[in-house]
């Protein structure tokens, strides 16, 4: 459910729209409001486009919840005043749920579950944290999953009860030591914040499975945990479109089978189709808290600036709706995947909570390279 | 105008947003200064517009109503890399009891590309812009001549500038290369970014905020000399670019109303945006003649236990520098060093100093002179 | 202090493209003509000037290039606040402690499509309350008339009639974008919808343009009596009633203390009417009338030309044109030429007293000052 927030100090009553620590008069603590029970007060129907929000008309609500905070809210549905605003949660494999930051990652990691009907965690829940540290850079560059991200995650996990020691972030790097690509990204500070287990893919076990005419080594790590959590950084990508839900899988592999796979481009995009059929099943959480668009998924890439968290329990699902909100070419191996019955790839049959598809839609800069990249 | 509290973040690649960073160096300041935030008269704000960045803020003055909660009078007097200095400047000027100065500079969000091209547009939009002139290679052409015209100064000089810088800035916890030991070899090395500028020559890009608290009240420091000046945007619109004369200008207008000489000035704060700058600025100053200005690194005069230590706090080049914070973050330096405050790198005689900052390519410039009152 | 206006000029606000420069030097060669004094008596300068990426010029560092174009090496500052900068600029250099000061707003708004402009002034509003949902500059001002509609009954044809006003009066002034151009009642109530309620005619139309003004303590026939800056949150969704403009209500009792009078002393008024609705609730929060009723002075003529005291003589933001920065500056013009007796048709008979009030983004930077003829 879409939410208002308000930080208030607990003395003077002062209330703020953004996160401070302490209040600048009484200088005591700040407590979070979050408001549910939205209604619509006001709103303006739009009809002149900006590159932001190039689809018109659309509607703009002002909203106000039970405590008499309001906020604005972009809708493509038509509402009159005195309605109540509300996001129904759906937990089928159709949904996506797409929920803006609002300053606060936790509320955002927090609604984007709750949109897809939630998870059930127990202190004896053992749960896998998959990020992308594959390439170094800071966390502001949208190269990495943002650490914020995962604090959220972890924080809100532990909330509903689960064990840090159950709890275990993994990944690998083919092509750098991955504590360099931990340290720079800021990932091992919260780490360290959580004492939560920290894995290399590459030194674990791997075994080999067979899927149509494909042979993956696929790591072990997989098969230990009772809930799984694939999330990547939302970044544009010259080769294969994007880097989302199904890009994030492949350091799952072995490095034998990915340089095996690198060499043939539309092998792998096959290959890439059905590798979620390696897996049991995931939660995809796709960080475009700042993302990349351009040329990426590297250095020639630049920040997005989504300001966005995903949230879908099918990859196919996930992959096919950023796809269509980042407005870019349909993603060969998403359509391939849909095909072969792994996931919902026709728009139309796609529920979006949280936000409505074109109240998203906008171009961005495409990944379609350039005469200046030195290509070996 | 006396300075009654000081306050600033570390300076680095910060989590927060730029209001978020603003209002924490307020709280540092308005909590050393001890006065309440009711009894601020205004504000005055400096911070950049900037355009590849995750927060797209054109109206800084109504954030800022909203993070402190109140409807008093709030200008954004933005300056480039001046912007500190700009805004301690103009609340000096206009004639309220207490005035909360704050810089702050989000700048950290995008490529590296994109911060040049940021900094890029400070140059001449017809003239400098479209030859490839961005921020090192401006200051990279004014090197040159320098070392041409004056072959007796070399890199070495601008070298030995730079370690200074970082020594200090090893000593200070608000500073980015904090703990960070880096040698005069690392500084000789370092890759060339704009010839003969290395990269090591150049001060670092990083988030912060510093704030001020200004009285009319008497407190310990007070402002004895404050002028701005305004010049040509691109230095070879001068007939000398190799003499910066919005510095010159404000300089002596600064001494002239604290009726003092270079000779009184115990320790500097001044602009280093690169090692040349700090360079010339000790001649613009007039603290060397024009072309012996590699006299005083040379002989140790600008070390922090030299005869008048210049960038106590490790300067632009190692506490770094978020251009609009710069100029506020060097008034609490010199508070620190006059209140005993500033731990390892404590100047002994510190009575009187002087603020240096620069905007642009010596576009504009304040000099502040502050004296510790009873002293 | 004591602050007296020497002379003031303006370019026409228009679409041509001119650079920033030539604009400037118009406008500060009109308003040195119109003083008594030279360039050289000129101690210091505060020029606004927005930040924009999208005009061609790209230029940041605005004092070295007014610097550069006078030849001095005087203190000149900038001050920009989005549509509040001029205002902020005369009301900064009141207070500076120079003796003659120039004044100079500025603008380039137009080198790029629409869509942009629109993107670029929808950058004054919050970014992730506002910006992200769609919250276009227009969007933002018709949420808040909609709230005055329901609360106080006032309708679009109040507003239009505002529109209509400035339109008439805008088209005797040789300065103004729609000089000679009349238009019709007809043609504003059928225009195209821009944001419910509002269409193309209750919002005001970007422009190229320069705005100078020169003050001094030297006694001239115009004293500055009063001047006054004051600031609101941001977001209006984030203040306690959106109909209530606390940065106009602040700024207008200071200025009214300052000069020792009221409202009802006012001869004529400009008005910052980014959009009708701003106009109408100026009307309430300087105190001209009761909260709630502005609709009454527009339905009975009270702010026409031929009224008790006309409001936007120069055609106003609407049919003048608003160029950002330059407005403050030249609504100053106005009230100087007004004073002087310099209006032409548009001349209101022998007023003494003129008050100009503006405001930057929805409410967040507002200025209030008032000029009285004295004999000089």
């Amino acid at each position: 459910m879409t939410k208002t927030i308000r930080w208030i100090c607990e003395k003077c009553n002062k209330k703020w729209i953004h996160p401070i620590e302490t209040c600048l008069y009484c200088n005591r603590k700040i407590i979070k409001q979050i408001g549910t029970k939205l209604k619509v007060i006001g709103y303006t129907k739009v009809n002149i486009p900006c590159p932001p929000h190039p689809l018109v008309p659309y509607n703009v609500l002002m909203l106000e919840d039970e405590y008499g905070n309001r906020m604005p809210k972009k809708v493509i549905k038509d509402y009159k005043i005195g309605d109540i605003y509300e996001d129904k949660p759906d937990s089928s494999e159709n949904t996506i749920s797409i929920v803006k930051i609002k300053y606060d990652f936790y509320e955002a990691v927090k609604e984007a579950l709750e949109l897809i009907g939630d998870i059930d965690v127990s202190e004896n829940t053992r749960i896998l944290i998959k990020p992308n540290l594959s390439i170094p850079g800071y966390a502001y560059t949208g190269i990495c999953t943002n650490p914020k991200i995962l604090n959220a995650l972890i924080q809100y996990l532990l909330d509903k009860g689960a064990k840090k020691e159950n709890i275990t972030i993994a990944e690998q790097s083919f092509f750098v030591p991955l504590e360099k690509i931990g340290k720079k990204s800021g990932i091992d500070n919260i780490i360290k914040k959580f004492n939560v287990n920290y894995v290399d893919i590459s030194k674990t076990e791997f075994e080999e499975k067979q899927e149509r005419e494909f042979t993956f080594e696929v790591s072990k790590i997989v098969n230990d945990f009772d809930l799984i959590f694939n999330v990547p950084a939302i970044k544009t990508d010259m080769l294969l479109g994007i880097d989302g839900a199904f890009e994030n899988l492949t350091r799952f592999l072995s490095k034998k089978t990915f340089d095996e796979l690198a060499k043939d481009v539309k092998k792998a995009v096959m290959a890439l189709s059905v590798l979620p059929n390696m897996f049991p099943k995931f939660i995809t959480i796709g960080d475009a808290s700042i993302g990349m668009q351009g040329n990426g998924p590297a250095q020639y890439g630049e920040p997005g600036f989504y300001n966005m968290i995903f949230a879908a329990r099918n990859p196919v699902v996930h992959d096919k709706a950023v796809q269509e909100i980042l407005c870019l070419r349909k993603l060969p191996y998403v359509e391939l995947a849909g095909k072969l019955s792994l996931g919902e790839n026709d728009i139309s049959k796609i529920n979006f909570v949280g936000n409505e598809l074109d109240a998203l839609r906008r171009d961005v800069k495409q990944p379609i390279g350039s005469k200046l990249i030195k290509r070996d | 105008m006396f300075i009654k509290g000081v306050g600033m973040t570390k300076f680095g690649i910060s989590d927060k947003l730029s209001h978020q960073l603003a209002y924490e160096a307020s709280m540092k300041a308005i909590n050393d200064a001890d006065v309440s935030f009711n009894k601020i008269d205004a504000v005055v704000c400096a911070t950049i517009e900037w355009f590849f960045s995750i927060e797209k803020q054109r109206h800084f003055a109504g954030m800022l109503s909203s993070m402190f909660k109140t409807n008093k009078p709030i200008i954004r007097v933005p300056a480039g890399c001046a912007g500190g200095g700009h805004a301690l400047w103009v609340a000096n000027q206009l004639g309220y009891d207490n005035v909360l100065v704050v810089g702050v500079e989000k700048l950290m969000t995008c490529k590296s590309e994109s911060i040049t091209d940021e900094f890029m547009m400070a140059m001449e939009s017809r003239w400098e812009q479209p030859e490839g002139i961005n921020a090192p290679a401006s200051a990279a052409l004014v090197a040159g001549a320098y070392l041409n015209k004056f072959p007796d100064t070399t890199t070495d000089d601008l070298a030995l500038i730079a370690h200074k810088n970082h020594s200090n800035g090893f000593l200070n916890p608000k500073a980015r290369f904090y703990n960070k030991k880096v040698t005069l070899d690392d500084i000789k090395n370092s890759k060339v970014v704009a010839s003969p500028l290395r990269v090591m020559d150049c001060s670092i890009s990083v988030d912060g905020a510093a704030a001020v608290v200004l009285t009319k009240d008497k407190s310990d420091i007070e402002i004895v000399g404050s002028d701005l000046c305004t010049d040509r945007v691109a230095p070879f619109e001068s007939n000398d670019p190799l003499t910066w004369e919005a510095t010159a200008i404000s300089a002596k207008g600064a001494f002239n109303q604290a009726g003092i000489t270079n000779a009184d000035i115990d320790f500097v704060e001044l602009h280093d945006a690169f090692s040349i700058v700090e360079l010339i600025s000790y001649e613009d100053l007039g603290f060397a003649k024009k072309g012996e200005g590699a006299k005083l690194i040379r002989d140790g005069y600008v070390n922090l236990d030299g005869r008048m230590p210049v960038n106590a706090s490790g300067g632009l080049k190692a506490k770094g520098h978020p251009p609009s914070a710069t100029g506020l973050s060097q008034i609490y330096e010199i508070a620190k060093q006059m209140r005993n405050e500033a731990g390892d790198r404590q100047i002994t005689n510190t009575n009187v100093a002087l603020a240096h900052n620069i905007g642009g390519v010596g576009g504009t410039v304040t000099c502040h002179i502050l004296k510790k009152v009873g002293g | 202090m004591e602050r007296y206006v020497k002379g003031v000029g303006m370019t026409k606000f228009s679409f041509e493209d001119r650079s920033t420069h030539d604009m400037s030097h118009e406008a500060i060669q009109q308003a040195l003509n119109d003083s008594d004094i030279n360039i050289d008596k000129i101690d210091a300068a505060v020029v606004s000037t927005v930040d924009t990426e999208i005009n061609d010029e790209r230029q940041r560092m605005y004092g070295p290039v007014l610097s550069s174009l006078l030849k001095k090496k005087i203190p000149i500052i900038r001050v920009p606040a989005v549509c509040g900068g001029g205002g902020a600029a005369f009301w900064t250099a009141s207070r500076l402690k120079y003796n003659n000061v120039l004044v100079l707003g500025v603008d380039k708004v137009l080198s790029s499509p629409t869509q942009l402009i629109t993107e670029e002034i929808m950058n004054a509003g919050d970014n992730f309350w506002e910006q992200e949902e769609g919250v276009i500059f227009p969007a933002v001002n018709a949420l808040v008339a909609q709230q005055h509609m329901l609360k106080y009954g006032t309708t679009h044809d109040d507003l239009l009639k505002i529109a209509y006003k400035n339109h008439y009066h805008g088209s005797m002034n040789p300065k103004a974008k729609f000089f000679g151009k009349k238009i019709s009642l007809e043609e504003i109530k059928n225009a195209p919808i821009v944001s419910t309620p509002f269409n193309l005619y209750d919002c005001s139309i970007s422009v190229n343009g320069a705005a100078a003004v020169i003050i001094s303590n030297d006694k001239t026939d115009i004293k500055v009596e009063g001047s006054a800056l004051a600031t609101d949150y941001l977001a209006p969704f984030e203040r306690e009633d959106m109909t209530v403009w606390n940065g106009t209500v602040e700024a207008g009792k200071e200025s009214f203390k300052q000069s020792q009078i009221e409202p009802k002393d006012i001869n004529v008024a400009e008005l910052h009417d980014a959009f009708t609705i701003v106009e109408l609730i100026a009307y309430e929060d300087l105190g001209f009338c009761k909260k709630g009723e502005g609709a009454k002075l527009i339905r009975d003529g009270y702010t026409n030309l031929d009224g008790k005291m006309p409001v936007n003589t120069s055609g106003g933001l609407k049919a003048r044109g608003h160029p950002i920065s330059p407005t403050g500056v030249a609504q100053i013009v106005e009230i100087t030429d007004q004073l002087r007796n310099r209006c032409g048709e548009r001349q209101v008979n022998n007023p003494k007293l003129g008050l100009t009030h503006n405001v930057g983004g929805a409410g967040g930077t507002t200025t209030v000052h008032i000029f009285k003829k004295v004999a000089g």
